[in-house]
Order: structure tokens, then C-alpha cells, then sequence
């Protein structure tokens, strides 16, 4: 048996239990050298897989190197983070999230944000105006958009206008997302429009009106996609000819890579595709949260991000990229609206679009 | 207690499967029967009645059945004669076969539903050939629509249709023909009061096997009919995928499942009686 002794602070007589406890201290300090030297402090935040790129290049480095800050960043999908939120809420691991507006309004009703207020995140004066959401519990801090992709070799002026879409000359040859996607909802507004001729913010209710016009679309259908490579790889083939509500992400990447597609801003106008930010209640590191929520809302890391994201900046400072809309009208989507009436909305649109 | 034991030792070797599937078929399939008719105040039929109220769930029933059908018709006719073949093929002849039958197997799904995209579209092989030989006056639309369904869910699942009725035709004594020619019956009488008869047993298999595939398939119709058109699979997936109605799914899963076992079980007791007359 070895004998504790404890001595006050002044000298540490060697027992067995003082080696073990010095032998630990510095097996520890081998395994994790960053930590004990650099005394950095972590934040986690939880994203998509393809914001890992950007992220990594344009705004880890300089974000660690600023504020002597370790970020490991998850990505993955917004329901998979919404599922991490829920069951670590009691003891938060995550500091940030990156998600689609319509899973933050479900984090929302959870109670799993904290609001960003100007105080802490002084760039958030700096926005646009609808890309702050909910009092504050999320921003956008870019805009994707989506507008029409084309084929350039059947279409050699780009399309001016979605009532194009309507035209007998397309017959079979349009492409749509399935409801069951985010990105199929803005058309379901954008005929709500059609149909009604009123401007966005008060024709998008009218889903009556909507369908009604939707029915219009019917004989020009190819097909109701759940899966955006299809789709994409029909309208490269020439099968389509377009597709309505195409992601700017994916079809400039496509132009990009050489096929012959390109996306259109018509004038009825175009869909940010929701990229919101927010800060998890009670997450490790808050003020870190804001600081890095306040580099992303802000003019220079924007610029850096939205070209190779082919999103449009949401501060008011950072240029838009080139080959982006410039002049566009940019209409909001009201996700509560569309949380409370989605299933709804899908269930019709299996009744009256069936082919 | 003991009486209740297989007396044959043999049936032992169905242990560990039956121990497998118990633990990962049963038990989480006697956990969806359970959500389907239990609702937050007790057992109820609720959900099954408001299902088939619907008109529209009923269409979606015709079109699993309708397609499920005519899939297997296709593989039927397509299959048997290539069956026949396989049997009567003989050395390197035969391995190749074979090959062209199970290698198709070892490509996803997906990749041939992307394939089935190049070929069936309006300037694609097929409309090509049906313009050229001037059964159509110009394209037409073959994707998305169900003819395109069929044929191409008919190429994925096609092996199953073949190697149930070709292991069943390879045991055929070939005399019987034979001497069914001896005594002067034409080929196709032959065949009809002999081959037909013999094969029974393994041509309801085959139908099973493609029927219980393709009344189920999730990924094909997806790829290849799109949104507009709905399935007792896709309907599911939905449900729980998308809508986290777990309820609808799982009663949508349960209509779905009780049409697969019915026909299976019913095919499988026809294929034994009728092995037993024939």
C-alpha cells in the first residue's frame, strides 16, 4: 500500500499516485499538442458537405488565425443537423449552423437558436433587406438563386420569361423539381403569379391559381424530377429544353464544366435558394459563434465565396460576381407558409399532375 | 416438449437464417404492422380507412399492380424461350449465356436507369429504329411514359425470370420429348403436353420472383417515370422520407406488403400442385 501524502503547496513529495498523475499530464500533452500550447479554442459547426470547400479555403485559415480559434466544421445535411441540435440540446456540442431556411424554421419552434442582434454581429446592418429572418434568428449569408436553365444549342437566345414555358412549341421538353424538393416550391409561386398577373408578394397565396395555371404546363412536361443530375443530364442530352427552377449552384458548374447549358434570370424574376447561418443556444464558445457569423455576413469573405458558390452576396458592400444577375427582381420565399401547407401542396400536386 | 423439435436433424441447417431473418425481417416488420393500426388511442383501422376512402390511393394501387404486371408478362415472354435455350446450350455456348444473364446483375440500378435515358430518348436507339423501319413517322416520347417503365424495369429484373424456369428445364429428361416424336406428336404438341407442364413449376417461381420486384420497386420508377407518377413503394418512401408520416407509411407499406405475400404464397401453392399432377 502507498501512503498518500499531501503536503499544502509548497514542495509535492513523489508517491505513486503523483508519477501517475505527471505521467498522464504529459501522455496528454503529446496526444494533443494544438490544445496545449496554442490554448486555441474550438467552435463546431454543423454544415453541408459542399460548403466544406469553401469553408476550409476562404474562411477557416483566416478565421483561426484571428481570433486564435479551432474550427471543425461537420458537413452533412440540414435534417441531420436539426437531429444533432435536438439530442445534445441539454449539453450542446455544436456552436453553428448552416442550414436551409425551411429546417431553421424548425429549429426555430424547438427553441434551439439564439438571435444575432447588430451588437454582436455588427455586419448584419450590412444585409440586404429579407435575408434576416424570424427577429433575428437567422441570416442568409448567400443567395444561390434559381431561374431557368436552358439548353444552348436548342435555345440560342436565353428565355425572357417563364410564361415561355407555356408555349405549345415545348411540348415534353420542360423539366420541373417534385415538390418533395425545396428548390420545386418557387414554381408553385411563380404560377400562383402567372395565373393571377398580381405582383409576388400578394399572388403567391393563390395555390388555387397556381394549379390552376399548372395545368397549362401539363402537355409541355418531360417529366416532375426528384433528382437533380437527372434532370440535368436530360436537358444536356437535348431531351429537355429547359428546367424551371433550376439551382444557379448546379447549372453554372455545368456551363463551367463545358456542357452546353446556361441559366436564365427572366423577368418575372428569380428565387434565392435559402443558405441561413444561426448560432445554437447554448453552444460552447458563443462569442466565437458571432465572430465567425460576422466574418461570413461581411463584405470580404463574401466576395470570396460567392463566385465559386455562384451565389449572390447578401451584403450591400460585396460585388456580384461576374455572369450573375445584376438587375434581377429577387423574391423572398415565406417558409412558414410553406411549412404549414407543404404536405398539403404535394398531395395535390400527386392528384392533379399525375400524368 | 421435445415432440414440438424437428425430428430430422437436416432441418437445423434453416437455423441461422431463420434466426437472421427473425431478428431483422420479423421483428421490424411486426414493428410496422404495429404503427399501422395503433393510434394514439389504441388499436384502430383508422388509417386503412381513410387510405382506401381516397380515390386517388386506389389509382396508385392500379398503378403497382397494373405495371408490376405487365413487367412480368414482358420477362415471361422475353425469359422462357431464352430459358429453354440456356438448357439445350451445351459448353463454352452455354457459359457465355449464362454470363449475359447474371453479369447485367453486378450494374446498379441507377446506371441502367441512366442508360435506359440514352436509349429511350426521342433521339435514341429505339425511336431511331421504329422511324427507320417506318413503324413511326417521327420520334416520339418513350421516356417517362409507362411503356418505357416497363421495358426497362423488365431488362433490371429479366435474370429472375430466367434461371428459376432454366433450373427447372435442365432437369427435364430430354426423351420424353423424344419419344413424343416417336409416336408422331407435332413440335408444338410436344411442347404444349410436355415441356409447358414440366416447367410449370419453375415458370411460377419466376413470375413470383418478378412480380414481388417489380410490385416493390422504389429506385426505377423514380428514374425512370419521375414524380407524376406514383407507386405503393414510392407513395411509401414518401411518407417516410419526406412528409414523416410514419403512420401513412406504414400503412401504405402493409397494403403493399399484403399484395406481395399474397401472390407469392398463392403462386407457390399452385407451382406445388400443379408439380404434383404434372
Amino acid at each position: 500500500m502507498t501512503k498518500i501524502v499531501t503536503t499544502g503547496s509548497a514542495g509535492t513529495r513523489l508517491t505513486r499516485r503523483t508519477l501517475l498523475h505527471t505521467g498522464a499530464a504529459l501522455g496528454a500533452g503529446i496526444a494533443m499538442p494544438g490544445i496545449l500550447r496554442a490554448q486555441a479554442r474550438e467552435i463546431v459547426i454543423g454544415g453541408a458537405a459542399s460548403h466544406k470547400p469553401w469553408v476550409e479555403t476562404h474562411v477557416m485559415p483566416a478565421f483561426e488565425k484571428k481570433y486564435n480559434a479551432r474550427i471543425t466544421f461537420e458537413g452533412t445535411r440540414s435534417l441531420v443537423n436539426l437531429e444533432k441540435m435536438q439530442k445534445n440540446k441539454d449539453k450542446p456540442y455544436l456552436s453553428i449552423v448552416q442550414m436551409d431556411d425551411p429546417v431553421m424554421i424548425l429549429a426555430v419552434k424547438e427553441g434551439l437558436l439564439e438571435p444575432i442582434t447588430v451588437a454582436k454581429v455588427p455586419n448584419m446592418a450590412k444585409l440586404k433587406p429579407g435575408t434576416v429572418h424570424m427577429d433575428g434568428m437567422w441570416a442568409n449569408y448567400l443567395q444561390p438563386w434559381q431561374g431557368i436553365a436552358y439548353n444552348t444549342n436548342v435555345l440560342k437566345t436565353p428565355p425572357a420569361a417563364w410564361a415561355e414555358a407555356l408555349d405549345p412549341k415545348f411540348k415534353g421538353r420542360i423539366i420541373v423539381p417534385s415538390l418533395q424538393n425545396t428548390e420545386g416550391l418557387p414554381n408553385l409561386f411563380m404560377f400562383a403569379h402567372l395565373a393571377t398577373g398580381k405582383p409576388m408578394v400578394e399572388a403567391y397565396k393563390d395555390i388555387d391559381g397556381a394549379f390552376r395555371e399548372l395545368q397549362k404546363l401539363k402537355p409541355n412536361l418531360l417529366t416532375v424530377y426528384s433528382q437533380m443530375p437527372q434532370a440535368f443530364s436530360l436537358l444536356e442530352q437535348g431531351e429537355a429544353h429547359m428546367i424551371l427552377g433550376a439551382l444557379s449552384s448546379f447549372g453554372m458548374q455545368r456551363r463551367l464544366d463545358g456542357a452546353p447549358v446556361s441559366m436564365a434570370a427572366p423577368k418575372e424574376g428569380i428565387f434565392p435558394v435559402p443558405s441561413g447561418i444561426a448560432v445554437v443556444k447554448g453552444g460552447p464558445n458563443m462569442d466565437l459563434a458571432f465572430a465567425y457569423i460576422n466574418e461570413l455576413l461581411g463584405a470580404e469573405v463574401q466576395s470570396k465565396i460567392a463566385p465559386p458558390t455562384f451565389a449572390l452576396p447578401t451584403n450591400v458592400d460585396a460585388p456580384i460576381p461576374p455572369g450573375m444577375p445584376t438587375d434581377a427582381k429577387i423574391h423572398t420565399i415565406d417558409w412558414a407558409f410553406v411549412a404549414e401547407n407543404r404536405n398539403e401542396w404535394v398531395k395535390r400536386w400527386d392528384r392533379e399532375m399525375a400524368s | 416438449m421435445m415432440r414440438f423439435l424437428p425430428r430430422d436433424r437436416m432441418l437445423w441447417l434453416a437455423a441461422p437464417a431463420l434466426l437472421y431473418l427473425a431478428f431483422f425481417y420479423a421483428m421490424p416488420l411486426i414493428y410496422l404492422l404495429g404503427r399501422s393500426v395503433i393510434g394514439p388511442n389504441g388499436p384502430t383501422l383508422s388509417l386503412f380507412a381513410s387510405f382506401f376512402a381516397d380515390e386517388y390511393n386506389w389509382r396508385v394501387i392500379g398503378n403497382t399492380l397494373r405495371i408490376a404486371l405487365l413487367v412480368t408478362l414482358v420477362s415471361l415472354i422475353i425469359g422462357y424461350p431464352v430459358a429453354l435455350a440456356l438448357a439445350r446450350a451445351r459448353g463454352l455456348v452455354q457459359v457465355m449465356l449464362l454470363t449475359a444473364i447474371i453479369l447485367p446483375l453486378s450494374v446498379g440500378v441507377v446506371v441502367k436507369a441512366f442508360a435506359w435515358q440514352i436509349v429511350l430518348r426521342r433521339d435514341g436507339t429505339i425511336a431511331k429504329l421504329l422511324v427507320a423501319t417506318g413503324i413511326w413517322d417521327e420520334p416520339q416520347r418513350l421516356l417517362f411514359t409507362e411503356p418505357g417503365l416497363v421495358i426497362g424495369a423488365a431488362n433490371v429484373f429479366l435474370p429472375f425470370m430466367i434461371l428459376p424456369i432454366y433450373s427447372v428445364v435442365k432437369l427435364i429428361d430430354p426423351r420424353l420429348s423424344e419419344a413424343g416424336a416417336t409416336l408422331g406428336a407435332s413440335p408444338f404438341y410436344r411442347f404444349r403436353k410436355i415441356i409447358l407442364p414440366l416447367t410449370m413449376p419453375g415458370l411460377i417461381s419466376g413470375m413470383a420472383f418478378v412480380f414481388s420486384l417489380s410490385v416493390s420497386m422504389f429506385v426505377i420508377p423514380s428514374l425512370l417515370m419521375g414524380d407524376r407518377f406514383q407507386t405503393l413503394a414510392t407513395l411509401t418512401g414518401r411518407s417516410f422520407l419526406l412528409m414523416r408520416n410514419e403512420a401513412l407509411g406504414s400503412a401504405t407499406a402493409v397494403v403493399l406488403l399484403v399484395l406481395a405475400v399474397s401472390i407469392v404464397v398463392g403462386s407457390t401453392i399452385l407451382s406445388r400442385r400443379i408439380g404434383r399432377t404434372a
